[in-house]
């Protein structure tokens, strides 16, 4: 069986050939021949969808890493670095700058919806309101929005005559207005708060919807145990929720660390270089200083960070789970 | 035990939230209706033809129809070549589908950072470099490693009885997947469909690098270079964020279900 299988791989199309220019052989033997023909014309079937995938996916992460060695403009003579590239970006005052950025869209990515969340999910679990279809459709809407559309609605909540500032000044706390994507302090924080209004929907359907899963049982054994509202949520709702939180922050915090066009199409990183990411740092690395080698190393440092972080995540609730 | 205060705190809880999600929603409509160039709301006064003058506004109904073709081809190969391999991982189990399929899933895992680089240049060499054929050819690549996982999972959904039982009945291998697999997964399908569209009509990155060529820009990088050079027009380019949003919203009031089942199972079992 396994020189049958093993030979025609070699040379699939020839084997295909040789059958159809040569039909008269021995029935046993044709016999012997044709599973394995079968078996291996079902590539067919996969090659579209690998060739394209391959060519777009699999081969520029194998260049990635590669040029990630070299010192290259993207038109001249490359030179071999080694780990310079690397060296480069992990000692460039910019990435601490950016890394502390990340933090905090973390916390409004991440953390801060999730908690909403948490709270909501507990609240309309506990009701019994499962979220009918019109808030359901409401507060997952900015999740088919584009980011560009949300960048023109941040400009008008937050420009100089936005709507947040006239609010400021209807309240009688005109002191406050202020220019907010350029302000140093609040950039930041406004831009975050893009991110928690682009989450929240996705965080609450999925805990709602999480919720449904977890066995009445476990919540009418926690009411005859006397369990309050607070106590049903650690030791029920919580507890039950530990797969959909994992997703959750998987999504939100690589969403946070790969924060580009919302920064890059409101204040490209400014003012000075309080709200820069690494993603747009790997843009102007690559694409507008051509230090391709450059752009490729932070590339794939991203795509390690990303993905420990999903397999760290994996891991701690695969723990929790068993 | 449920009081009814916990029933009324949960539905504030969830009109506050709808009412954070609508409020900048209604206020970009509205000012996409205002009469002024600076964007002030005049409620006795909405200009409906800002939509028409958005649409002439340096050729943006253009760059909307381009946005168009390219989201509906990528959608259309996606459909076609995704399945075909999922039937041949999940049904055919042909050699090495195991291996094949944890190829696919780590593609899942990459993110577009990881690979963009190398892909620039690589698209520059082509023949179609820089055109909305190059976007096509890249956000295939990106799009089937999803879609070979979601068809796969719905695939093996299928009962094998069904399938042995049209196998005996002399059914070939492609006839089956015609007849009885893709008409089975027909939901999933279309989830498919209505996902990669989103995706791939609301991408700024991928098209911001690859596309250089100001005429063959998709709608999205349009509308962010307008955010720099309309600044001063803004009920016009509040009109322009609106025509972007609306086909995709349009898909999402019509499919929600898939819409929202779509996004939080893929992200489940992703």
């Amino acid at each position: 069986m396994t020189t049958q299988l093993s030979a025609p791989k070699r040379s699939r199309a020839a084997t295909g050939r040789a059958r159809s220019v040569a039909p008269d052989r021995s029935g046993e033997r044709r016999k012997a021949r044709l599973p394995s023909w079968r078996i291996l014309s079902g590539w067919i079937y996969v090659l579209p969808a690998l060739a394209v995938y391959a060519y777009v996916v699999i081969v520029p992460t194998i260049q990635s890493v590669w040029y990630s060695f070299w010192d290259w403009n993207g038109v001249g003579t490359a030179t071999w670095v080694w780990f310079g590239n690397y060296v480069d970006f992990l000692s460039n005052p910019r990435l601490a700058l950016a890394l502390q950025h990340t933090v905090v869209f973390v916390f409004f990515y991440a953390l801060l919806p999730i908690c909403l969340g948490l709270v909501s999910a507990a609240l309309v679990s506990r009701s019994g309101t499962r979220g009918n279809g019109f808030f359901r459709t409401v507060i997952f809407l900015p999740q088919v929005l584009t980011s560009v559309v949300i960048v023109v609605m941040w400009n008008e909540l937050f420009s100089t005559s936005g709507l947040v500032n006239s609010f400021l000044k209807t309240i009688g706390a005109g002191a406050l207005v202020q220019p907010w994507l350029g302000s140093f302090q609040w950039a930041l924080p406004v831009l975050g708060l893009a991110g928690t209004w682009t989450t929240m929907g996705l965080c609450m359907l999925l805990f709602i919807s999480g919720v449904g899963n977890i066995p009445s049982e476990l919540y009418d054994a926690a009411r005859v145990d006397g369990a309050g509202a607070i106590r049903e949520f650690f030791s029920v709702t919580l507890p039950g929720l530990v797969p959909q939180v994992a997703v959750a922050l998987t999504l939100t915090i690589i969403g946070a660390l790969r924060v580009f066009d919302l920064v890059w199409l409101t204040t490209r990183g400014g003012p000075g270089d309080s709200t820069v990411t690494p993603s747009l740092l790997l843009y102007q690395t690559a694409f507008t200083e051509g230090a391709v080698g450059g752009g490729a190393a932070i590339g794939v440092c991203l795509a390690i960070v990303s993905i420990a972080i999903a397999l760290v995540i994996v891991a701690f609730t695969d723990r929790r789970t068993s | 035990m449920i009081g009814r205060s916990e029933r009324v705190a949960s539905y504030a809880v969830l009109i506050v939230f709808a009412g954070i999600v609508f409020v900048p929603v209604v206020l970009l409509v509205l000012t996409a209706l205002s009469p002024m160039p600076n964007g002030q709301i005049v409620l006795t006064n909405l200009r409906w033809g800002n939509f028409a003058d958005a649409w002439q506004q340096s050729n943006f109904g253009s760059h909307l129809l381009l946005s168009l073709v390219l989201a509906g081809t990528v959608t259309l190969v996606t459909v076609v070549i995704a399945p075909l391999a999922a039937y041949a991982i999940a049904v055919l189990k042909i050699p090495g589908h195991r291996a094949l399929f944890t190829l696919f899933l780590v593609g899942i895992m990459i993110p577009l950072e990881g690979i963009i680089v190398p892909l620039y240049f690589t698209m520059r060499a082509t023949p179609f470099a820089s055109t909305i054929g190059s976007l096509i050819v890249a956000q295939v690549g990106l799009s089937v490693g999803f879609g070979v996982f979601w068809m796969r999972a719905a695939f093996q959904a299928i009962p094998s009885s069904l399938l042995e039982s049209a196998s005996l009945d002399g059914a070939g291998r492609f006839r089956l997947y015609r007849s009885i697999v893709l008409p089975l997964a027909k939901p999933a399908t279309i989830t498919l469909a209505l996902l990669t569209c989103m995706w791939v009509w609301n991408d700024y990155f991928l098209a911001f690098v690859l596309v250089n060529n100001p005429d063959q820009l998709p709608v999205t990088v349009t509308l962010g270079d307008f955010t720099n050079k309309y600044a001063t027009q803004v009920n016009l380019m509040s009109a322009c964020a609106v025509l972007v949003a609306l086909p995709i919203v349009i898909l999402y009031l019509f499919f929600q279900r898939q819409f929202i089942a779509g996004v939080l199972s893929g992200a489940l079992k992703g």
